[in-house]
């Protein structure tokens, strides 16, 4: 999976390895950090004049990320088919629809909504807004990669999905029923991908989309929009909870107000411990990774979708739920096994009296190595671990491990609310 | 031509309210880019372009004159110098995804590759090596390949790549049409995209504050007669965008030194590099 | 990849000294260009460029198709190059090399984006109709100056080729065979020519002066020497369509106007061979002109 390739010798990776599985007191990393201990990095958004939204992010092992966002208007294509397909959607609303439509029908744009409850009747637009998943369009360039490379695909699809997977974000795109914005994410790694660049380009487009302003809509209903020409005036795609929602903005304000971009964590697991923010190297001695998106957002309406371990944390301030898993293949399955002793033919003195023999004899010298690796005692030792000989993990993670890191993510105070934390102090211009 | 020329001709001040020998406001960087060897950000009005230099590294057969990048010989058997432009989609006003075989991308690549070439002392480092140069454009406003020229040149003075000089490149336009046969048309320097569209232009890149033309790339219809002016309002802009790129790297320079007095670990390892 | 044979030091050495010294292999002038050829084939858009051992085969073809949405009221011109491995060892099929990336390049821009062809002319019903014309240019032989070459061959093929008539009535549109209606040239505005150059580094003039040395038309072997070229494109009244440096060794600015000045000569030249040719050919299909067209009078 990563890209670039890693020179370490076995060796180094066994020490690695068990560095990193040490439990008592804690692993040790090459670096020193905790388990759960963040990089630091440099982040600037509004780098860009000419995109709704822009955001740089700086890693610390200096790779180095820059997305911008562009918004286009699109005309929203209408099917015969979409008013059905909506009220068999929410059932519970399709008798309060049918009555709203027949009423609007009768009196047209009249206050209809009085003897309603629930949010949908305070919204200004009668109907439901929809969004669809043809709105966002996202692109991931890395350097030295094609466009159809298996990993920038990878990528790229991880990255959407995040976005995609509640539903909620492309409900912000809604104009009217005519329109809609359609939201162009190109991303682009301006480093060489020194390490998997799943969790920068992630956090880096979670910082353009907070960053992303469209204009102020001034036309009312299914008029063609009209927009201010103000750049000041317009609104951001989600919504500052400092700023005061504006009544004419953009009903999205209005709804999920606290709701904030997706991001993707890359957890690794060393033996029984989980690590957060691998470097490349600790990554390439993972047993296995998982790459977690995580979203912020009103306690929803999708807990369905939610692991069960989140509806513990539904509680807490910061209401995280969980929006995908994905198991990535660690680099380090690609690594070459380390050689024990036992069957090292450079090693000669540890080997067996019979193989000795048998590399003795001139005529079983070519043939000796060989011998020694079919040596059925030699072949146990190649299969089975040997302390401090690295050999490159085999088979899936244990699903109490997944668990556990889902979980980890998830946690109150977990690493996923400290790099929130971190990410909402970046200044937004 | 929508260019307002008659304004012009009144005021003698162009759209932006520039003068015809003006350059736009310039800014760049040096060392943006910590992972990398050598890199520069550089401005040019509206222009962004980010620009990273790997290497020289042991040359790449797979990788060099691939689609991705146009690689180019520096001095007979020295360096090879490979280029890769990526035009961010959203550089544009208007969204617009290039891809990686677009044909005037890919000459752009050729021209850039060749004349780097041309400024890297590449006898210094063996034939068997490669300096790859990888530019980010990350928005667009006229000038592109002047710009990427003057980018690509700050990365290389970051790398430690030896030159015979910076290598500088500045547009010139004619205020005239090409089919108006008017003498008294006015050479511009430095156009954006209003102005390139517009009008007959070309890019002219020299070495250092030399006359000496190393690229010159004019793909609009203009009178000869035109061309000794705009190639000397570009030769003039050349030097300007010379003592401006020296300045930047002066300025880092001397950055450079006061830190190091100061004996910070880190500075020491980047100077490590010259 | 395949890749060009180098000519050995020697080889080397030999051609850049003499060329240092004003000579070159073939006795040439050092602006002097090969002996040049011109044919046109039976069909009309067809034209056979010889120079040298260089030799190119340009072919125009027309059709009608639905014209770009976003260019409703133009025509389609594309012009296509192919080098195949018949030309060179070093070309290889469905795999464009930085030569041919260049030369594609280089026509766009001297053709088309100096609209040497009306391309308006081409729209027959807007949005809807219009004339896709299509230049196939086939490199039969390659020693050296390809641009120059292939240039002369699309102006020539472009310039004799002839599309079929066509005429509209209310929502009908009908196209000619060549036996109803004669066909008609196409909308031609002006015709670019490119001049190369190609700089061979310095010689000393005198006290500390130095002079580029520069050739014209150069051959293979000639070309795999130069430190850089120049290419200028122009029509005989002095418009300049392109100039593309593409880097390489720098360059005097003085020189780079001489050459321009001397491209203009040339272009003149050249421009005055493609319509002495285009006359003659036409000549000969029109035997005798009109007065032989209405002659009742026949063979037998």
């Amino acid at each position: 999976m990563s890209s670039s390739t890693l020179l370490l010798s076995p060796a180094e990776l066994a020490y690695l390895h068990s560095s990193l599985s040490l439990t008592t007191p804690a692993p040790i990393r090459p670096d020193g950090r905790s388990p759960t201990q963040f990089r630091p990095l440099t982040a600037e958004t509004g780098i860009l004049p000419g995109t709704n939204g822009s955001a740089r992010i700086c890693f610390a092992d200096g790779t180095e990320a820059i997305v911008g966002v562009k918004a286009e208007v699109e005309k929203t294509p209408v099917s015969p088919y979409e008013f059905v397909a909506s009220t068999e959607g929410r059932k519970d609303h399709s008798e309060k629809k049918s009555r709203r439509k027949s009423k609007k029908a009768e009196n047209d744009e009249t206050s209809m909504d009085v003897d309603e409850d629930g949010d949908e009747a305070d919204s200004a637009a009668p109907v439901k807004m929809e969004g669809s998943p043809d709105w966002v369009e996202l692109s991931v360039e890395i350097p030295g990669l094609r466009d159809d490379d298996s990993g920038t695909v990878f990528l790229t699809s991880m990255l959407t999905e995040a976005l995609l997977a509640d539903g909620e974000f492309v409900k912000k795109l809604w104009i009217n029923r005519r329109f809609h914005w359609k939201l162009y994410l190109d991303i682009i790694l301006i480093s060489p991908p020194l390490s998997y660049p799943l969790p920068l380009l992630s956090l880096t487009t979670h910082l353009a989309l907070l960053a992303t302003r469209l204009p102020r809509l001034k036309s009312e209903a299914d008029e063609d929009p009209m927009f201010d020409d103000d750049w000041a005036a317009a609104t951001f795609l989600y919504a500052r909870q400092d700023s005061e929602p504006k009544a004419t903005s953009t009903q999205s304000t209005v709804r999920a107000p606290a709701s904030r971009p997706p991001i993707t964590l890359l957890v690794m697991a060393v033996g029984d411990n989980i690590i957060f923010d691998p470097s490349k190297e600790e990554l390439a001695v993972a047993d296995s990774a998982v790459a977690v998106s995580v979203a912020e957002g009103p306690s929803s309406l999708n807990s369905s979708e939610s692991d069960p371990d989140s509806t513990s944390t539904t509680t807490t301030k910061r209401n995280l739920h969980l929006l995908s898993v994905r198991t990535i293949d660690p680099p380090s399955r690609l690594t070459p096994p380390g050689v024990p002793n036992s069957v090292n033919a450079t090693a000669w003195g540890t080997m067996t009296a019979a193989t000795a023999a048998a590399a003795a004899t001139p005529a079983g010298s070519v043939a000796s190595t060989e011998g020694a690796a079919k040596h059925p005692d030699a072949r146990v030792d190649e299969t089975e671990d040997v302390v401090g000989v690295w050999k490159a993990p085999r088979g899936g993670a244990k699903f109490a491990m997944l668990g556990a890191m889902v979980a980890k993510v998830l946690e109150r105070g977990g690493v996923a609310d400290e790099v929130l934390d971190g990410l909402e102090g970046v200044e937004l211009t | 031509m929508p260019l307002d020329t008659s304004t012009y001709n009144l005021a003698l001040l162009r759209v932006d309210g520039r003068r015809w020998n003006e350059l736009r406001d310039q800014r760049g960087q040096m060392g943006v880019q910590p992972s990398a060897d050598g890199s520069a950000y550089l401005q040019m009005g509206n222009t962004k372009i980010q620009a990273i230099v790997a290497g020289p590294n042991e040359r790449d057969a797979s990788k060099t004159n691939s689609s991705a990048s146009t690689a180019a010989t520096a001095g007979g058997l020295g360096a090879t110098v490979a280029v890769g432009i990526t035009v961010a989609p959203f550089a544009t006003v208007d969204r617009k995804r290039r891809g990686r075989n677009d044909k005037r991308l890919q000459e752009m690549q050729t021209t850039l590759a060749a004349a780097l070439a041309a400024a890297v002392q590449g006898q210094a480092y063996g034939p068997r090596s490669t300096i790859h140069v990888s530019l980010h454009v990350l928005s667009q406003d006229g000038s592109l390949l002047a710009a990427l020229v003057n980018a690509a040149s700050l990365a290389l003075v970051d790398a430690g790549v030896p030159m015979t000089d910076y290598l500088v490149a500045c547009t010139a336009g004619s205020t005239s049409s090409y089919a108006a046969a008017d003498e008294a048309a006015d050479p511009l320097l430095d156009l954006n995209t209003q102005e390139e569209q517009e009008l007959p232009f070309l890019t002219l890149a020299t070495l250092g504050a030399s006359d000496k033309v190393v690229a010159m790339v004019c793909e609009s219809r203009v009178q000869l007669a035109r061309l000794e002016g705009m190639m000397a309002t570009a030769a003039d802009g050349c030097k300007g965008v010379r003592d401006f790129l020296d300045r930047v790297v002066r300025e880092k320079g001397e950055i450079m030194v006061q830190e190091g007095a100061v004996g910070r670990g880190e500075v020491v390892s980047s100077m490590d590099l010259d | 990849m395949p890749r060009e044979a180098e000519p050995s030091q020697n080889e080397k050495d030999f051609v850049l000294k003499a060329v240092r010294e004003g000579h070159r292999l073939d006795a040439r002038a050092l602006d002097q260009f090969r002996p040049l050829d011109l044919k046109f084939g039976d069909q009309y858009g067809v034209a056979d460029v010889t120079l040298g051992k260089t030799r190119i085969l340009a072919k125009v073809t027309a059709e009608v198709t639905v014209p770009y949405t976003d260019r409703p009221f133009d025509g389609i011109f594309t012009i296509t190059t192919e080098l195949s491995p018949m030309a060179s060892p070093a070309f290889e099929v469905n795999r464009p090399t930085e030569t041919e990336v260049l030369l594609s390049r280089l026509l766009e821009k001297t053709v088309r984006r100096s609209n040497a062809l009306d391309t308006e002319s081409l729209c027959l019903v807007a949005g809807q109709k219009c004339w896709s014309i299509r230049v196939d240019l086939h490199v039969l032989s390659h020693d050296g100056n390809l641009i120059d070459a292939s240039c002369l061959a699309v102006v020539a093929a472009l310039r004799h080729f002839r599309k079929p008539d066509t005429s509209i009535e209310g929502d009908t549109l009908t196209v000619y065979t060549p036996a109803e209606r004669e066909p008609v040239p196409l909308s031609w505005l002006h015709s670019p020519f490119c001049i190369t150059f190609s700089f061979f580094g310095t010689v000393s003039v005198g006290e500390d002066e130095e002079k580029d040395i520069w050739l014209l038309d150069t051959t293979r072997l000639e070309e795999q020497l130069r430190v850089s070229s120049c290419t200028i494109s122009m029509n005989k009244h002095g418009e300049i369509c392109q100039v593309a440096k593409p880097g390489g060794a720098p360059v005097e600015a003085v020189t780079v106007l001489q050459c321009s000045n001397l491209a203009l000569q040339k272009v003149k030249d050249l421009s005055d061979f493609v319509d002495q040719k285009l006359a003659e050919d036409s000549k000969r299909r029109n035997k005798g002109g009109l007065l032989a067209e209405l002659s009742a009078e026949n063979a037998r």
